[in-house]
């Protein structure tokens, strides 16, 4: 029974070896003893034999029986023995966590951030991009395209999707809807609701149900009965929450619409809508009117390619059918969930890079923290190995610490995620899809939680292989001066900084890259004055027949004769849709150029004129006021501006930009030119040019300004009879704007309005790129503080270890600015390998970039130099301070410690 | 006789760790001291002592060594651990509610009315 005995059976029990030797021993050990007995009570050998084996037992089935349960003892022991090592493990962990607090939060918290930065990605990247539509089925859910003759995919018109629909066996559902906006009045106030127009399979299609009253009767469809059903956002905000829908009434303008079904929350598809009405009967819808978006729900087993051929096939028997009276010549089938989220990935992917990265750096900078530490501890570490324990146990005693210290910050990342995601969503610029599906969930919460288990495996297993490498007496002998493991082991971290500062390269170049492109975008003339004029959008809710169009120009008058006297306004305008602020750029069309002498009776002769070859010319259609271009600061560059010779009598005046008239009349002045535009209301009257004001970009910086027509709001008031904004320039924004708000709630308390000042319209089209950079900048700097952290360590490091060394050489003689430059050097030298390692990643990795890019391009030479050389001074400086301190090396101290 | 193993399952159990408050004892001794204990009224089936005893030892209540017996020769020896003995405590207090209600029943005065005898 002594402990070298005892230390032996342990050992075999744990290795599990030779079951059968024990249990053979034992029980033959009993026998034998029995025998004796027995003889010795007077037995013969053989009797003694015989009733020994008797008086056992079974002795084949003891003793299979009794190896069964040992070979399970042993295992149930060797579980036991290890989890109290792992036990073990872990109070020591703490104890030595516990000592060095400092080191302990510091790596927790680099871990949590690196942890809680990919995990908020990710969180937003699964809820945006990887989950599926929330309908039933989503993968059955298409857009559909009417496709013209130049390949150019748009929307349907109504008479096409009938016939489309009739035909077509590929679809469960087929619907079409139309977005607008409506001026509704309820509860005494009025507010501007998105409005989404639908046809009878709409609901069906998409599997949606309302959870509250009913759906839309197919007899609602077939007269556009004044019924809706509303969102549950507008329900909650604007009915109250109550649960009898007939308790409030909703108005339209005149029109009372009744609340027949509210739908599930995060229904809102499509475009954010707050209320959807049935389309009506539509009789008069043209073939060539295109404006309907359709969706649709394949059969079961019907693939979307399937489906596209088969409307491909329609489309050419459409045309082929109506001839020039239909533009249709193919049809396009995309699966919804592209069409709502295809748009940001790109993005979202460059997102996930980044945060990739900055967890990369963030590992490498806690593998660098935790060998700093275990270079410490390699005298600890050698008489442990030299009293026997395993390496295996050092190794997992390591990656107890440091899971230990992963999962606390996987613990706090995940909290940081959370808030974090809270925050980014808050930041976004709104037009982020699916935003409001993005949850810090489950998935999530593992991920974070794979990381740093990853991480933690990872780290520990790299910190332990270097640390008891080696042999132990080696790390005894020598004391604490290098040797061969520690040399390698510096080997690794210095790899470790250099890698680090490679990534944060790569990072910085991309941001410096965006940042740059964003600059330029700022830079961009957008053909208007941004500062110091109030945009003031308001929506009459008036139907549109001619009578209501009278109406709607008298009030136009009246309001604009009151908004101008406010005082400090100095111009005055409106128009239907500023810049900048559609990216699909609003109405556009085709006009034809004519001289007056061709007969124009009817939109028959209009599509005929643009036919023509020679005559047609595209560009975006805009209704404004006169004002609108002094309010503007759009400068007059020939003729005139729309003024009081303009009336609803006259001829109608047009104002053209220049880019518009270099390209239609080239070499040639526009001024009394006339144009044929009535496609885009209906009007056939022709136009005459009065005038060519400067370019403007509608409908995005980074493009070419695009021709522009005007058309004067007295004459064609169409433009105004739907959202439309005023523009006051002049005074103080705050005090115009609370006017304004007052004048027209004295007018018409009925008519919603958005006030926002003109820079604000301006700044918010730059938000999406403004977004990506501020992440994409947030994201480098934290790396260059990680590297350069890095960097500083490792010198610090070698100028500990080599003190022996720098001791001597200034008692040599050597000046301090020498040894000052030996240590300097090696920390720059460090930095350029990695930045050498980085500039090429980079060079790679920028391509990545290129979509997002304005103005430069992936390979911006301004940016590949400037980051390198910020990164070697930013390194230099690092490496400085720890140099900086070899002079205060006092030669004697030195070699005395030794 | 399958209600009447486990019965004799438990307090075989009960018995040997019993058998070991004392100093380390191999497997034999054992058998032996609980033949002289009760004067041989209790004869079990020796050879059911062992796997009785690996699985005390895969609970973790005893534990064993080898070492060298009375004769020379290595033989395994077991002893109580404190979990075995906190065990032992509670095993023999149950075996005395057991056995004080099974007493009482059959060795009391007469049953329920009209019970046989």
């Amino acid at each position: 029974m002594n402990a070298f005995g005892r230390g032996k059976d342990r050992l075999r029990r744990i290795l599990g070896a030779d079951v059968e030797t024990e249990v053979e021993s034992e029980l033959g050990f009993h026998l034998l003893m029995r025998i004796r007995d027995l003889e010795a009570a007077g037995l013969s050998p053989a009797a003694a034999r015989e009733q020994a084996a008797r008086q056992f037992g079974d002795f084949e089935a003891i003793q299979r029986e009794c190896r069964t349960i040992a070979r399970r003892r042993n295992r149930t022991m060797r579980r036991r023995e290890w989890m109290a090592e792992l036990r073990q493990d872990a109070r020591f962990g703490f104890r030595q966590l516990r000592r060095n607090p400092g080191f302990a939060l510091l790596t927790v918290l680099m871990l949590a951030l690196g942890i809680g930065a990919s995990t908020a990605i990710f969180s937003i990247v699964n809820g945006v991009l990887l989950r599926a539509l929330p309908f039933p089925e989503a993968d059955r859910l298409v857009a559909v395209y009417q496709v013209d003759a130049e390949g150019a995919e748009g929307n349907f018109s109504h008479p096409n999707f009938v016939d489309v629909k009739e035909r077509t066996r590929s679809f469960a559902a087929l619907a079409e809807h139309a977005s607008g906006s409506a001026p509704v009045v309820v509860g005494g106030t009025a507010v501007r609701v998105p409005v989404a127009w639908i046809s009878s399979e709409f609901f069906s299609a998409l599997g949606v149900g309302p959870v509250l009253g009913r759906t839309l009767l197919p007899e609602e469809f077939a007269t556009g009965a004044p019924v809706a059903m509303v969102s549950d956002a507008f329900w909650r905000q604007h009915l109250g929450a109550d649960r009898d829908l007939a308790a409030r009434t909703v108005r339209v303008g005149d029109q009372p619409l009744t609340v027949v079904g509210v739908l599930p929350p995060g229904m809102n598809l499509p475009g954010d809508a707050g209320l959807w009405r049935p389309q009506g009967p539509l009789a008069d819808a043209t073939r060539t009117g295109h404006n309907w978006q359709v969706v649709g729900r394949l059969r079961a087993g019907v693939p979307p390619e399937a489906a596209s051929r088969e409307l491909r096939g329609i489309a050419q028997a459409l045309k082929r059918e109506h001839g020039d009276d239909t533009m249709i010549a193919g049809a396009a089938v995309v699966p919804l969930h592209e069409v709502v989220v295809g748009g940001v990935r790109p993005m979202l992917l460059v997102l996930v890079g980044a945060s990739g990265l900055l967890l990369l750096i963030t590992c490498a900078n806690v593998v660098n923290l935790l060998l700093a530490r275990t270079a410490a501890r390699r005298r600890e570490l050698a008489v442990r190995r030299a009293l026997g324990a395993g390496r295996a146990r050092l190794v997992r005693q390591f990656v107890g610490e440091s899971l230990a210290l992963a999962l606390a910050g996987g613990v706090l990342g995940a909290a940081i995620a959370a808030a974090g995601t809270r925050a980014l969503l808050a930041l976004e610029p709104g037009r982020l899809p699916r935003a409001g599906e993005v949850r810090v969930d489950g998935a999530a919460l593992l991920f974070a939680l794979g990381v740093a288990v990853v991480a933690a495996a990872g780290i520990g297993i790299v910190v332990a292989l270097r640390a008891s490498g080696g042999a132990p007496w080696a790390a005894l002998v020598e004391g604490s001066r290098g040797h061969s493991a520690g040399a390698a082991s510096h080997r690794v971290r210095a790899v470790l900084a250099a890698g680090q500062v490679a990534l944060t390269l790569v990072l910085l170049v991309g941001a410096g890259l965006l940042a740059r492109s964003f600059l330029r975008l700022m830079a961009v003339d957008p053909g208007y004055r941004t500062e110091g004029a109030v945009a003031m959008e308001i929506l009459v809710p008036w139907a549109q027949g001619d009578e209501d169009r009278a109406r709607t120009l008298r009030f136009h008058q009246a309001l604009h004769e009151r908004l101008g006297a406010i005082p400090g306004v100095r111009a005055l305008g409106s128009v239907n849709l500023l810049p900048l602020q559609n990216a699909g750029g609003g109405a556009s069309g085709t006009f034809a150029k004519i001289d007056g002498t061709e007969t124009v009776r009817g939109m028959e002769d209009v599509g005929r004129l643009v036919r023509e070859p020679g005559r047609a010319g595209d560009a975006v259609y805009r209704v404004a006021s006169g004002g609108y271009f002094p309010a503007m600061g759009i400068p007059l560059v020939r003729g005139r501006l729309f003024d009081a010779r303009d009336t609803p009598e006259t001829v109608h005046a047009a104002v053209i930009s220049q880019s518009l008239a270099e390209r239609a009349w080239p070499g040639q002045d526009p001024v009394g030119r006339q144009v044929q535009y009535g496609g885009m209301d209906g009007d056939v009257r022709p136009f005459v040019i009065v005038g060519v004001v400067g370019d403007v970009r509608e409908r995005s910086l980074d493009a070419e300004p695009q021709p522009t027509f005007y058309a004067n709001v007295q004459q064609r008031p169409g433009g105004v009879s739907g959202p439309h904004t005023i523009l006051l320039y002049g005074g103080d924004p705050g005090a115009v704007a609370a006017a304004a708000r007052g004048i027209l709630r004295e007018m018409d308390p009925e008519i919603p309005a958005r006030l926002s000042t003109l820079e604000e319209v301006f700044s918010a089209s730059l938000s999406d790129r403004r977004f990506s950079l501020l992440l994409l900048g947030a994201f480098a700097a934290v790396a260059l503080v990680l590297a350069v952290t890095g960097i500083y360590a490792i010198i610090s490091y070698l100028v500990v270890q080599r003190t022996r060394e720098i001791g001597i050489r200034l008692a040599l003689g050597a000046p301090a600015g020498t040894v000052r430059g030996m240590v300097l050097r090696s920390g720059v030298l460090l930095a350029a390998a990695g930045v050498a390692v980085g500039l090429a990643s980079a060079l790679l990795a920028t391509r990545l970039l290129a979509g997002l890019l304005y103005g430069i391009g992936t390979r911006d030479p301004v940016t590949f130099v400037a980051v390198p050389l910020l990164l070697l001074a930013v390194a230099a400086l690092a490496s400085d301070v720890p140099a900086r301190r070899t002079t205060r090396v006092d030669p004697m101290i030195v070699m005395r410690a030794e | 006789m399958g209600r009447s193993n486990t019965l004799l399952h438990g307090a075989l159990d009960a018995l040997i760790l019993r058998t070991l408050t004392g100093e380390p004892r191999h497997g034999y001794a054992i058998a032996r001291w609980l033949e002289s204990e009760t004067d041989q009224a209790l004869r079990i089936e020796e050879g059911s002592l062992y796997p009785a005893l690996y699985r005390l030892e895969e609970r973790g209540w005893v534990e064993a060594e080898w070492g060298v017996s009375e004769l020379g020769r290595s033989a395994k020896f077991y002893r109580l651990t404190p979990e075995g003995r906190a065990q032992l405590v509670t095993r023999t207090r149950e075996w005395e509610v057991f056995a004080s209600a099974v007493s009482r029943i059959l060795l009391g005065p007469a049953g329920p009315a009209g019970a046989v005898g």
